[in-house]
């Protein structure tokens, strides 16, 4: 049993990382950010569960998906005929790049960030997570509770749609190789 | 070695980084032999560079406090404000009064009222009169099952004052949950929508001398409370009035509790049955 107070560093580490995951999960920002705090919160109650030494950010990303999993059931339940998605991939302003760049690669990357977007939620998260928070995919695996085929799977169809969205971007918006 | 069938899930596997061994062995030599293959992983890393490139900047934006609150395990749910919103902004502003209050502490301790009941009713009247949806958990219309489900709630008579000769009728009731004993509360409002609230529990324990009034006021953030102790109960009236106006409001309730009027019948407000000399 363990009681000990979770490593502050690494929580505050961690913070960005988890915005991340929940803006890309929800699609919404300030949603995110609610989503962040309850799983910040409901860590700190279980931080019994954490073992020290092991990876603080897998076990952080794990929770933060249990909540948003949970958030969408109850609120399929209480409008059942509304999907979550439909609703929030629309024009929520999420997908936006924040830091400008170079105005080429800023519409390129605003491009890709859209593209993410349409993708359905289970595509979008193993992308992100695999893609870039290159976690291995059995943790990646285990923080969604499903087997390594099925991230594989999910992570082989969001590359596809992806490769096939960028065939239809106009010419002029390709990356110059 | 001879040809080993190569799956996309190798390929993909590869491309991340992720295989090890024998396998990986086995796809450095078919890439090395296929250049379609070759090309497959050059385009899985080829796009998650660009994932990250498009995605790291989102890294860089400045921490909002309330997540680093979180993250310290200081702040309570995020679900809980989001259940509710309507009393956002009473609660902040009851965090203020406590603020407020709390300096007081000192300044009122020779009262013999516990200086956290003034402070409570304070932070109570703030949450509660800010509620435009459910102020009070019983209405005025059965101000009779009011009364006898206070009374049998806090262990000692309730008495609702009659406050219409001053302007203000009774909203309703409700009992507030403290910390210690339960505190009954009943709401009034006049014509300018302005409420005052009345909040009472027992405080056999506070220490003051029997048989004695001690009428306290304080006020903060334009809320202002007079409180006494009287008999077996500590008193607080709370609103946003000024020392006289609410004063006044606290004799005629002084005076309605120290000699209630019939339950039933006539509704014209008894004068104070003794002077009342505040000593606040």
């Amino acid at each position: 049993m363990n009681d000990a107070p979770l490593p502050h560093a690494e929580m505050l580490a961690a913070i960005p990382r988890m915005r991340r995951y929940a803006r890309v999960l929800t699609g919404d920002s300030a949603r995110a950010d609610d989503l962040v705090q309850e799983a910040l919160a409901r860590a700190w109650e279980k931080r019994r569960l954490w073992r020290p030494g092991t990876d603080l950010r897998a076990w952080l990303f794990t929770i933060l998906h249990n909540v948003f999993v949970n958030q969408r059931a109850s609120a399929r339940r209480e409008a059942s005929n509304v999907s979550l998605d439909a609703e929030t991939e629309g024009g929520s302003g999420a997908w936006q790049v924040p830091v400008p760049s170079t105005q080429f690669a800023r519409v390129e990357l605003a491009e890709l960030l859209q593209q993410v977007g349409r993708l359905p939620s289970e595509q979008r998260e193993v992308l992100l997570l695999a893609a870039v928070e290159e976690m291995k995919y059995e943790e990646i695996a285990a923080a969604l509770s499903v087997p390594v085929g099925t991230v594989m799977s999910r992570l082989s169809r969001a590359r596809e749609k992806l490769r096939r969205m960028a065939d239809e971007r106009p010419a002029t918006l390709k990356r110059v190789k | 070695m001879a040809a080993i069938a190569v799956t996309d899930d190798d390929l993909m596997a590869f491309a991340d980084g992720q295989l090890e061994g024998e396998r990986r062995e086995s796809v450095e030599q078919a890439i090395a032999r296929e250049a379609s293959l070759a090309a497959r992983v050059t385009d899985i890393r080829e796009q998650n560079a660009e994932l990250r490139h498009a995605f790291d900047p989102w890294l860089a934006e400045a921490l909002p406090p309330r997540l680093v609150a979180a993250a310290e395990g200081r702040a309570a749910r995020g679900r809980l404000l989001r259940l509710w919103p309507a009393y956002a902004a009473a609660a902040s502003l009851a965090l203020g009064l406590a603020a407020g209050w709390f300096a007081r502490d000192a300044a009122l301790e020779r009262t013999g009222v516990p200086t956290t009941f003034a402070r409570q009713a304070a932070i109570t009247h703030a949450l509660y009169s800010a509620d435009q949806r459910r102020p009070v958990e019983v209405w005025a219309n059965e101000e009779a099952s009011l009364a006898r489900w206070l009374t049998r709630r806090m262990g000692t008579q309730a008495h609702i004052p009659d406050l219409t000769a001053l302007g203000y009728t009774l909203v309703g009731g409700r009992l507030v949950a403290g910390n210690e004993k339960p505190t009954g509360l009943v709401m009034y409002e006049n014509a300018d929508k302005q409420r005052i609230t009345l909040q009472w529990r027992l405080a056999k324990d506070a220490g003051a001398p029997s048989g004695e009034a001690a009428f306290r006021y304080a006020s903060e953030n334009g809320v202002g409370v007079f409180y006494w102790i009287d008999d077996d109960s500590a008193y607080a009236l709370s609103g946003p009035l000024d020392r006289a106006q609410l004063l006044a409001v606290a004799r005629v309730v002084y005076g309605q509790l120290a000699a209630p009027a019939p339950p039933a019948g006539g509704s014209v407000p008894k004068p104070p049955a003794e002077p009342l000399r505040p000593k606040g």
